[in-house]
This record gives structure tokens, sequence and C-alpha cells, in this order.
């Protein structure tokens, strides 16, 4: 986010320049990547159609989102992009149930779950979603084994195959020699692969990630977006993260950039490398935070 | 502005504020309410003779009470340091916007104040409400009448209640203001995340540390019932009561030390348990929180198990003396007379001697053992009255009666022996019992019993208008009007028709059982008879045994009502010697009572002993109560992150309520339990000393105790569980990304 603000007013005059370019590319991009993944033979997990969000009372209203209309296959690893007070967290929240939407519909796996009842809700959140904090929130009463087991025994999964699944996705990811350890104990890095594996465990439809590496360092973060990377090829796992980091945008196979409450744009990775991918989310991070600058 | 700040503090951390609030209040409350004892004793029309035990009753409770302020002041600072450890952060941004300390202290002061006001308030205004039902109880209690209920204000009581409160006002703010003043910003603007870090014992040492505590308990609990309590006061008696004592007290610590740890490891060996639902999260939760609350529970467990004893025990006595007040008074006045031990003759003279050359008069005196029994009637002459109508008048019973008798009893040690002809040991030896808790070390030759002929007993018999009993030659029977262990052994000395050897004679049983209400020769509260056995009247002649004890049994005249009666007996006079033909000195005057003042004492031991307990009972069950509702309220409120993960997890909301309600029960639970089972062990000890004295029932008295536990622990857990339902709830209601 400095970062950001920082490059915008001296980026500005430039970006105006090569703003349109770096649209153009990013639709041409979109039409090739289209053609060439195979992700549009897999069933839709999320749709999200034309959904709102109002805050506030009357006489003081905030539209946080716009009519914003998506879909995600399974899957697929989705990043969302957007300075802070987009609408990035919002969208995720709406999307992942944990806030409710004022209009439009969210349907995951086909069921919408802007009609579900609390009760629906807690159970459809258990079974079919995954999520992964900033900070890792984990409980820190517990050892790593326990925190990652906790949501098969709150679904009441029989106690062999939880402790089987335990220590299967620990393995993936990395993390099988610190599941006796407390998460005070861990680095920073080892508490959101905890995390991440929490999410994962129950296999859920989609796993919501919202600024993961946030509160790493470089190193940490690297790890803990391979882990990501992991899970999605070996596991297939569906990942919906919200990040403001390009580098970690760059793991991701498709980006929406979020502006005040809409989808800006979008870009889709296809068979460019990370670091080509990453230097496109970058023109269009500079840009966007160039026409920010503007309208200041 | 800082009043502004400390009032809108106060209303927004109600909720907290709230178990403090209360716990005042009720303390406030029962204060006052008890300390106006002694206004309500006159209201409640007592007696003259009783409105002595009022005030008496009425300097015990405002001692007490200060007492209880004390405990109470310690458990405000406790609660409050829970408030205060939430608010460092609070405290240390006043200071980073620039208060000076002085104010921060003073807004402290000022909630703190501020509480309390509204405490005092509400605690005067239900303890006068309390105090005027009270009055009622008091009535009950005592065995009077309400003539002339008005509503009172007691100010005593109230100038005391506001005492307690500022001095637990000003301890309280001594402590707060430490916080503050010895706080460096940095810590109190990190405090909350430092609290974070969590210790965590290894729960296969907690397990051990945890039988460990347990076996120390039943060890202890094993002592007990085997030596029971040191009533003799012998070294080694109070040596081993110590090691016991020490014993149970460290088994209890560590037996909440452990206990989470033990919970743990035993539900993590079954699997099937411990991976299911919140199980995990609830043991993990129990485990990290009992470091910091296993040594109060343990005290908690502690002060219940002397709550639950002294309550159980006072109101036990009080009701054994209640039972047996009936059967203790069979006549209107009773009068004993104690008759020198020819054995203690000399020494007695030898002393008189001493006293006259040291005071250089020859006083004449000269002591006796009586050869005869002493006319108790005429002996009684030698009083004068000194008030009422009859003052300066020879002291004469048969003034305001026709119908007294005079028993004699002989003591069983004869003349010259070495050893009583009939002892209690001897007895439990034929019947094969131990002898009773109490009795067991005493000397043997002090257990003689005391002995009677058959023809005063008769007389006695004829008198109480019961049927005699026919010894024949060599027939006796047992009398004893104690109860429990040492009734028993009288019983079954009969019923199994022991033979036993009498100065030569061999003597039997003439009946099966002990009858307990003609056994008893003076109006007592509880039973003054520890046994005595009836013999032919010649064998009593033959053994040469020394007179023991006069009683003189009175019943008032037809003509002679009761209250005149009693203020014939009772009133105040000097006393005579009581000497034989000779002019020796042969016995001394022993107690004298009506039936009246015995049943008048009786009640007011009983009110006493009722007040005290419900008194010390409930303030210390509400200080217990309090602590664990406030440790149980922030620990959960402590959570709140965790209840938030949790339900970010998809775990509902009446799950995560229902973990918070296991650990609550476990808490309160706990403690109560082992209360429990400490004072069940030690009142089976207390039972059996108390049962020599008379029938020892305590069902009922058990109810009326764990009525008021119910009503006060179960308040608070309630008041907890409801509560923290509501931290649950708010802090699920929060959004993660806010």
């Amino acid at each position: 986010m400095a970062n950001e603000h920082m490059t915008a007013p001296k980026a500005g005059v430039h970006m105006r320049v090569a703003a349109p370019s770096a649209i153009a590319q990013a639709r041409a991009q979109d039409a090739s990547s289209a053609a060439f993944s195979s992700e549009s033979q897999q069933p839709t997990v999320l749709d999200v159609q034309h959904i709102e969000k109002v805050y506030g009372a009357r006489g003081s209203l905030t539209r946080a989102l716009t009519d914003v209309s998506f879909t995600v296959r399974k899957g697929d690893f989705v990043g969302i992009m957007g300075a802070s007070g987009s609408g990035k967290s919002t969208l995720l929240n709406c999307v992942s149930t944990i806030d409710s939407v004022t209009s439009g519909t969210v349907e995951i796996n086909g069921a919408d779950v802007t009609r579900l009842k609390p009760a629906k809700l807690t159970r459809f959140r258990r079974e079919q979603l995954g999520f992964i904090f900033q900070d890792s929130n984990l409980l820190d009463t517990l050892t790593a084994r326990e925190n990652i087991a906790l949501p098969l025994t709150i679904g009441r999964v029989p106690a062999k195959d939880v402790v089987r699944r335990v220590e299967e996705v620990a393995g993936r990811l990395g993390i099988a020699q610190v599941l006796d350890k407390y998460p005070y104990q861990m680095s920073g890095g080892q508490q959101q692969r905890v995390a991440a594996a929490r999410a994962l465990v129950t296999d859920p439809a989609i796993i919501m990630a919202d600024e993961p590496t946030g509160a790493l360092d470089s190193k940490n973060a690297r790890l803990l977006l391979e882990s990501f990377e992991a899970m999605n090829t070996t596991y297939k796992a569906t990942v919906l993260m919200v990040t403001h980091d390009s580098f970690a945008a760059s793991y991701t196979h498709r980006v929406l950039f979020i502006r005040d409450g809409r989808i800006f744009t979008e870009l889709r990775r296809g068979s460019s490398t990370r670091q080509e991918f990453f230097e496109r989310i970058m023109e269009v991070v500079a840009m966007m935070g160039g026409e920010g600058s503007d309208a200041l | 502005m800082l009043c502004k700040i400390a009032l809108g503090n106060v209303r927004r951390a109600g909720k907290d504020y709230l178990v403090y609030l209360l716990t005042l209040t009720l303390a406030v409350t029962v204060f006052y309410a008890f300390n106006t004892i002694s206004m309500q004793v006159d209201i409640a029309g007592v007696t003259e003779q009783n409105a002595g035990m009022g005030e008496t009753l009425g300097g015990i409770i405002s001692g007490l009470t200060v007492f209880l302020a004390f405990v109470m002041g310690f458990l405000m600072v406790y609660a409050n340091n829970f408030i205060m450890k939430r608010r460092k952060k609070e405290f240390g941004l006043y200071q980073v916007l620039g208060m000076g300390r002085g104010q921060v202290a003073l807004i402290m002061a000022l909630e703190t104040l501020f509480v309390s006001l509204v405490a005092l308030v509400l605690g005067i205004v239900l303890g006068l409400a309390l105090s005027q039902l009270m009055v009622f109880f008091t009535a009950s209690l005592f065995k009077t009448q309400i003539s002339n209920f008005h509503f009172f204000f007691s100010l005593g009581a109230f100038v005391i209640t506001v005492g307690c409160l500022v001095a637990i006002f000003l301890v309280t703010l001594v402590f707060n203001l430490r916080v503050v003043a010895k706080a460096k910003i940095i810590d109190l603007m990190s405090a909350s995340r430092k609290n974070e870090t969590i210790k965590t014992r290894n729960p296969w040492l907690a397990a051990v540390v945890f039988v460990v505590g347990l076996v120390a308990i039943i060890i202890a609990y094993v002592r007990l019932l085997r030596d029971g309590m040191p009533y003799d006061g012998s070294p080694e008696g109070m040596t081993n009561f110590l090691i016991t004592t020490i014993t149970v007290v460290v088994g209890t610590i560590l037996f909440f030390f452990g206990l989470s740890g033990f919970l743990l490891k035993a539900f993590q060996a079954t699997r099937g348990i411990y991976w299911r639902g919140l199980n995990m999260v609830t043991l993990r939760q129990l485990s990290a929180k009992v470091n910091t609350v296993s040594f109060s529970m343990a005290m908690i467990a502690m002060i219940l198990f002397l709550a639950i004893t002294s309550v159980t025990t006072g109101m036990s006595l009080a009701s054994v003396m209640n039972e047996s007040v009936e059967r203790g008074t069979p006549v209107d006045y009773t009068r004993c007379l104690v008759y020198f031990s020819p054995a203690n003759i000399d020494e007695l003279n030898a002393n008189q001697a001493q006293w006259d050359a040291e005071d250089g008069v020859e006083s004449g005196v000269v002591y006796a053992a009586a050869t005869a029994p002493v006319d108790m009637i005429a002996a009684g002459h030698a009083d004068t009255i000194q008030e009422g109508e009859h003052a300066g008048e020879p002291f004469d019973p048969s003034v305001v009666s026709d119908d007294y008798l005079q028993v004699n009893a002989y003591d069983s040690m004869p003349r010259g022996a070495e050893r009583p002809l009939v002892t209690l040991t001897d007895l439990c030896q034929a019947v094969n019992k131990p002898l009773p808790q109490g009795a067991e070390t005493a000397d043997p030759t002090s257990q003689g019993l005391m002995v009677m002929k058959e023809s005063d007993y008769n007389a006695y018999l004829r008198f109480r208008g019961m049927d005699e009993v026919k010894l024949g030659s060599d027939g006796y029977v047992l009398l004893s009007d104690m109860g429990g262990s040492i009734l028993d052994i009288y019983d079954a000395v009969m019923r199994e028709g022991v033979a036993i050897d009498f100065g030569g004679h061999t003597l039997h049983p003439v009946s099966n059982a002990v009858n307990v209400d003609a056994s008893v020769f003076q109006n007592a509260m509880m039973g003054m008879n520890a046994g005595t056995i009836v013999v032919p009247d010649a064998l009593v002649d033959e053994a040469n045994l020394p007179l023991y004890y006069g009683y003189l049994l009175v019943n008032y005249a037809d003509d002679v009502s009761v209250e005149e009666g009693d203020a014939y007996m009772s009133a105040h006079r000097t006393y005579g010697d009581v000497t034989d033909s000779t002019g020796a000195i042969v016995a001394g005057w022993g107690v004298e009572a009506t039936r009246t003042n015995t049943y008048e004492s009786v009640d007011s031991m009983n009110g006493l002993i009722s007040y005290l307990a419900i008194y010390i009972g409930f303030v210390l069950v509400l200080a217990c109560a309090a602590i664990l509702t406030i440790q149980q309220l922030s620990s959960v409120a402590d959570a709140s992150p965790s209840s938030r993960i949790l339900s970010e997890l998809g775990c509902p909301t009446r799950t995560i309520c229902h973990s918070a309600l296991v650990q609550q029960t476990i808490f309160f639970l706990f403690p109560l339990a082992m209360g429990i089972a400490h004072s069940m062990v030690a009142l089976n000890v207390i039972t059996r000393l108390v049962e020599l004295f008379g029938g020892f029932d305590i069902a009922g008295t058990v109810a009326f105790t764990a009525l008021i536990f119910v009503v006060a622990y179960g308040g608070y857990f309630a008041v907890t569980y409801l509560m923290s339902k509501g931290i649950v709830r708010d802090a699920v209601r929060i959004r993660h990304a806010v």
C-alpha cells in the first residue's frame, strides 16, 4: 500500500499515456488465454452476479460494491487486487458469507448463499468454504495438529479419519514437523501454512484467502505461495485470494482488479511465465494508482 | 471532564463492573441486615433474659462483620484487578494523549467511587427490606410473637456498613493506584498483546501431579477417619491432626493444579471423544487457564469446605439441643448438690488451714465426707433471698411447691479403693465395642459409673409418674440420657444380659434397653447423665460407697403459676454452706435451673448459632462464587478471538456457548464437589464426637444449608453463563475484516 502511494505521483503523467495500451494488451491476453486454457471445461464453483453492498443508514450511504459479477471454475486460482478502500475485502466477505449483500446473487456449487438462513449458512461455511486470513487466526491454546483438525471435528468427522487427513495435508504443505507445536512456537510462515492446511483439510469447494502474505517477510511469503500452488495443483483446490501485493498476485491464474467498488479490469496469466505475469500486473497497478492520484 | 470520562467508562465497562457491583451490593445488604440484630430482637419482643443474648449476638456479629469486610475487601481487590488488567491499554492511551498519572488515577478513583456509591444505595435499600423481613425470622428463632411491628432503621448498622464499605473502597483504591503508578506506558499499551502468551505445562506432568494430589487427599481422609479429632489436646494427637490437615491442603492444591492435565490426557486417550466437536478446544482452554486459576480453585474448595462444615455443624448442634430440651427438662426446677470425695477431704482441710494461717484467723471451717445424705431442702435454708417480695427470707422451695423429691447418687469408687466397681471400659469390653470417640484415652479410674439405690430410683420413677423397677436381689438397670455411641454401649450391655460383678455380687440386667426418658435428673440443654447403674439398696451400703450427687426435683404447686415459681427460684440470693450434723462442710451447691430458663437458653443458643452460621456461610459462599464468576467472565472475554475464529470456521454459536458452559461447570462444580467431599469426611468425624452429647441429625440442616448454597452459588453460576453467552455472541458478531 505504502508502495503505491509513493510511486503514484511520479508515475501519474507517464501512465496516462501507457494506460490504454496496457488495457488493450490485457484484453488481448484474455482472449488468447481463454482459448488456450482448459478451465472452461471445468464446472463453475462460484458464480457472482450483479452484487451490490451498501453500508450505513439513510443520509450517509456508502456504496462499497457496485454491480460486481464474475465466475470461478473448479481448480482456478484467482487473485483480487485493489487499493485499500477499493472494496476488495468487502467483496471477499460477501462472497464468503461472512457479510451479507444488499442485492445480487452469490452461487457456490449451485447454491445461492444470499438466501441461506443463518443456521444453514454456518453449516454451509463449514462444509464448502475454507478460510485463510492475514493473521493466521490459529487458536493459540491448540497445537498445529489440533488447529488443522478443528474444522473436521466441528463437522463431526470420525476420529480416525481426522487424524489421517490432518497428517496427509500437513505432509503436502511441508509442516509435518511442527504438528505438535503451539502457534507461538512457530514462525509466521509456518503459522500461515498451518492455517492453509486448516482451510484445505475439509476439501472445501473454494478457499478464501484474505491478504495471506500481508504479515510475512518475502521468504516466508514465497513459501506460502508455493504451498498455495501445491494445493492448487495436487488437490485441484479452488482458491480466491485477496491481496494488494503484485508479487503474490503473480502466482495466480487470473487477477481481478477492483476500484471504487467495481471490477476495473481482469488479467489472465495464460501461458506466460510468473515473471511476465508479474510485470503485466505491475503495469495495471501503476496505471490504477496513477489514475487514482490524478483524480485527487 | 474527568468525572464525565469516569462515568462514561463505568457505563461502557458496565458488564465488567456488573459482577463487581452485584457482589458489593449483596455484601452491603447482608452487612446491614445482620447488623440490625439487636434492634430486631427488641422488635421481635424477646424477653429480658434473651435480650441480653441479642446484645451478645449483636456484638459478635459486628465483630464478625469487620472480619468479613476484610475478606470482601480482598475479594474486591481481586475482582478489580481483573477489570484493570483488561483496561491497561486504555490507561496507557490516556497517558499518551497527555494526561498526567494523577489524572488517570483520579479517573480510576472516581470510577470506583461511583460503583461503590451505587452499591451502597442499592445495598442499603435491599438491606432495609431484608432486615424488616428478618424480624419475623428472628421472632421464630427466639420463639416469640411480634407484638409491635414497625419499620425501623438502625443507625449503628448503617455506620458499620458504611465504615466497611469505605474500608473496602480505600483498599481497592490503593491497589488500583499502584497499577497506574508503577506501570510504564509501553507496558500499558502492549498489555493486551502480553496477556496472550500462554504458558503450557507438560500434560503428563500435570496428570502425575493430579494423581499425587488425589492420593494425598485419600490418605488424609483415611487418617482423619482413623485418628478422629484431637479433642484430648495431646501433643501427639495435635501433631497427627496437623499432618492430616497439611496433607489435605497440599493434596487439594495439587489436585487442582493437575486436574486439567489429567482430563486432557484421559480424553486424549479416548480418541473418539477428543477429536469430536469442540471437546479438544474445551480441554485445551481449560488447561491453559488452570495455571492462573488452579490455586484459587483450591482455595475456594477449602473455603467452601469450611463454610459447609461450620454451617452444618452449628445448625446440627442447635437442632440437637432443640430436640433434647423437652426430654432434658423433666420438672419445673432442679438443683444439684455435689458431695466432696473422701479422697479430697484431707487436701481441702490442709488448704483451709493454710489460708487461715495466712489470714491469721481461726475460721473454724472443717471439711468432711458425708456419711448420710444431706436434706437439700433444709440445707437450702442457709441461702438468703436478696430481692423480690421474699427478700430477706431463707430459700425454701416448699414455698412454691408441695411436690418435690430428692434423689441421691453414689460414686462407684468405694471408700479407700483404687478402682471403681463398674467402669465404662469394663462394659465396652464385655460387649466387644470400642470406647466412644472422645473417651478412649481417658483414665479408666475416672470412668466409673454413678450408682443409685433401687429405693431412690423407684421414688424418682413414682415422682415422674412412671412404672417402678424390681431388681430383686441380683438385678441392675443402666441409665443414661446421652446420645449415640455411649447409649449404644449401655443398650448392648442390657440386651446381651451382661453379668456385672458388683463388690463380689454378680448382677444381671432386668430390662433390655436404657430408658432414656427415665434417666434425667436435672434440667439441661443436653444430656448430662453419662451413665448410672441402679442396684439393690443393700449392695450400696455393703460396698461402702461415698455419696456423689444430690438432685432436688421440684414441681410448682397447682396454685403457683410458672411465672411466680420462676420468680421465686431465680431471685438473686446468697448461698450458705452445706453442713452435716457436726457442722462440717460436706458438699457444694451445683447447677440449678428452671425449665423456663433452660428453654430460653436453648432458644437463644439456637438463634445465635443459626445467625452466625447463616451469616458466615452466606458471605463466604458469596465471595467464592463472585471470584469464580469474575474469573470465568474475564476468561470468556479473553477467548473472544477464539470464538470468532470458531464461528468463521463454521461452528454454530450454540456449540461455542456450550463449550464455555462446560468449562464454567467444571470451574464451579469441582471446587464445590471437593468442598463437599472434605466436609462429608470431616462431618463424619465431628458427628461421632457430637453424638456423645445427644442424637445428631444432620438431614434437615443439610437440606437448609444446601438451599443457601444453591441460591447463592447457583445464582452466580447462572449469571456467569448468561453473561458469557452475551460475550460470545458479541465476539461472533464482529466481522474479522473490520
